[in-house]
């Protein structure tokens, strides 16, 4: 069994990638074999930070040959190391698993020895859990950039999921801050594993898939110059071009010192607008020219569906019961359950004001975009809708009613409006 | 007023809702600490298969949906459960055709409350129950839901669990569902004594450092630990209650 500190050490530095989602994969279990995956994803636990704990997030080892410059475990950094063994995280991961600890395992690694070496290890770990501890819970594996591709496919064949971190917004800053990792060497693999995925999906195969909960990425915000519309940009290109699940935005914390990093942290909210606007192109339908201009940075005071909202007044108010789905969704308060459930209900009876303040829909911020049976609630002052909007988000308390609807929260980190 | 007081199954419901239908006032219920009022009459009902049978079908004919979901309603811990699902049944009846959808009326906006909580609750401990290994290697997970929720919870684990012998044991409602490696089966159950593995602690402790170790103590957000995961769960939870 392994120590307790040598636990702390490799979660100390697993903890910053924020990927904590389990769901989307619907592995079942084999007879004499212990777990499966459940597809809307399972909290276990929730730290005093307010993340939700679903993998066991750890290290297979934190001792690193590259010299990133942000990373507390960077190669010149005066860090306590250690290094599991395979045996050590599969004993870890079952007997968590058995009491209901964890939904399965995030495995992570910094490059110890060789690229191909780490990438060889944390394989042979996926391939221990699952071949001779019948382990059929979820796995998340990090990519190693640089990695053998035979190797990162082999181990693809077992895990669930596996991102390759991008880290960084832009190449120049990639040089500057992590010079061992090239833009190659994350998009290369990426698009890699994207080909088998797609292979499988398109010869219809069942058993064995290629990362059947598919890619995702993280981004590093605020620790480089980039703003928010060159990093929404990246986004929209990886959803497009590499069909990742999710890209996750991370805001910077500075744990290392360097000259070469900004002293202050990049705050949360910066990090919960991304998160929304992210939300919106990928669920409402949005452009990310809809949503800020390539060199401008997300708007503070109000959420990105507000900010459009407010740019385009001339498309508003729109009637309740009349509007398409697609215009409901962007009308500032009215998320797409509250949007699913209007379209559901009205087709029974016209709705008015009452009727959606019983279906307890927010309407703070609506009424000022919408009319029920043709009747307008709002105020017609642009100056006053703008303040009530402001004052209906309020800057870091709204975070907790954001995320309030638990029953959906698989993750703290959605975003969703 | 006549109160029709079950005994809490779903057979005493059905057949209550059976006597109850054509009065003009009055209440179901199985909280048996009801207020009365002066001119309150009590009725203990008696669960009745023909009435059940028969009330079920009339519910089945208007909505297919509908039966599982008022079984649902009814492992609430809400006492007014009953009585929540008597007053949605009564609405179906009258529509005659599926009425969950209609969020204009007040009935369908309270049952729909009932049942979510019940099923929020239930997704919510598949994250949330802890098991402990016995020195037998049964696992044991005590805990102490809002409603009755352990049928519910009982399928998802022996999937998850299936060449593992466990138990949940509900300790508010004396219930625990058992499972022993092929299937499982609920039943009534008071204390149970276990002994604990000798590598239990061990654990426990490793995870509670993992517990801590993965916060990021610089961005506390204690309102949103506890509106995902609210305090009346600590007790059964290592990382919470020191133990
Ligand atoms: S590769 Fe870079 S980010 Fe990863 S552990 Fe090594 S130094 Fe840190």
């Amino acid at each position: 069994m392994i120590d307790e500190e040598k636990l702390e050490i490799l979660v100390e530095g697993a903890k910053y990638d924020v990927s904590c989602s389990s769901s989307g994969s619907r592995r079942t279990n084999v007879k004499g074999g212990i777990g499966n995956g459940a597809v809307s994803g399972i909290c276990h636990s929730f730290t005093p930070d307010g993340r939700c704990i679903s993998l066991l997030k750890i290290l297979m080892s934190n001792d690193c040959i590259y010299d990133c410059e942000y990373c507390p475990n960077k190669r010149s950094a005066d860090v306590r190391r250690a290094r599991l063994t395979p045996d050590e995280v599969c004993e870890l991961v079952i007997n968590f698993y058995k009491r209901n600890y964890i939904e399965g395992l995030f495995l992570s690694s910094a490059v110890f020895d060789s690229p191909d070496k780490t990438m060889e290890l944390l394989y042979e770990t996926v391939l221990k859990l699952r071949k001779v501890y019948n382990f059929n819970g979820y796995i998340h594996l990090k990519g190693i950039p640089h990695a053998d591709s035979a190797i990162v496919m082999k181990a693809a064949r077992l895990a669930d999921r596996m991102s390759y971190n991008i880290e960084l917004p832009s190449e120049q800053s990639l040089k500057l801050l992590a010079p061992q990792k090239t833009k190659q060497s994350l998009l290369l693999p990426m698009k890699g594993l994207n080909g088998a995925i797609e292979y499988d999906k398109q010869n219809k195969v069942r058993r064995g898939k290629v990362l059947p909960a598919g890619q995702t990425t993280q981004m590093i915000i605020g620790a480089s110059p980039e703003s928010d519309g060159q990093i929404l940009r990246l986004t929209e290109a990886l959803y497009n071009n590499m069909k990742l699940k999710r890209v996750y935005y991370s805001s910077y914390v500075p744990v290392v010192k360097s000259n070469k990093l900004p002293t202050v942290g990049a705050g949360l909210l910066r990090e919960h607008r991304l998160y929304q606007a992210d939300w919106l192109i990928r669920f409402y339908g949005f452009n990310v020219s809809e949503i800020c201009e390539e060199g401008e940075n997300l708007s503070p005071e109000y959420d990105p569906k507000c900010a459009w909202a407010l740019r385009n007044m001339h498309l508003f108010p729109v009637e309740i019961n009349t509007a398409p789905l697609e215009m409901l969704l962007r009308v500032p308060g009215i998320g797409a359950k509250s949007a699913y459930r209007i379209t559901e209900t009205r087709r029974f009876c016209a709705l008015d004001f009452d009727n959606l303040a019983k279906m307890r829909i927010v309407l703070k911020r609506a009424k000022h975009f919408i009319t029920c049976k043709g009747k307008f609630y709002g105020s017609d002052s642009y100056t006053q809708v703008k303040c009530s909007l402001m004052l209906a988000a309020g800057g870091a308390n709204e975070q907790l009613s954001m995320f309030s609807e638990t029953s959906t929260a698989v993750s703290a980190l959605t975003g969703e409006l | 007023m006549k109160i029709f007081v079950t005994d809490g199954t779903v057979t005493a419901f059905f057949t209550a809702v059976f006597d109850a239908y054509r009065e003009k006032n009055c209440v179901i219920t199985s909280d048996t600490r009801v207020q009365l009022s002066f001119d309150s009459e009590v009725i203990h009902v008696v669960g009745e298969r023909e009435k059940n049978k028969r009330v079920q079908n009339a519910v089945y004919k208007c909505d297919r949906q509908a039966v599982d979901d008022i079984v649902l309603a009814l492992r609430s811990g809400d006492p007014s459960k009953e009585q929540t699902a008597f007053e949605y049944l009564k609405k179906l009846l009258e529509i005659k055709s599926p009425i969950s959808k209609m969020l204009s009326l007040p009935q369908v906006i309270d049952f729909n409350e009932t049942v979510r909580r019940v099923t929020l609750e239930a997704h919510r401990l598949k994250g949330l129950l802890r098991f402990m290994e016995s020195r037998e290697g049964v696992l044991y997970a005590p805990y102490s839901p809002d409603n009755d929720i352990t049928d519910l919870l009982m399928p998802h684990f022996a999937a998850r669990y299936n060449s593992e012998r466990f138990v949940i044991h509900d300790v508010k409602r004396k219930i625990a569902g058992m499972y022993d490696g092929h299937e499982w089966i609920t039943g009534y159950a008071g204390e149970a004594e276990i002994y604990l593995s000798e590598y239990e602690q061990a654990f426990k402790n490793l995870w509670k450092k993992y517990y801590n170790s993965v916060n990021i103590k610089e961005r506390p957000h204690i309102k949103q630990m506890k509106g995902y995961m609210p305090v009346r769960y600590w007790k059964f939870l290592p990382e919470k209650n020191g133990k």
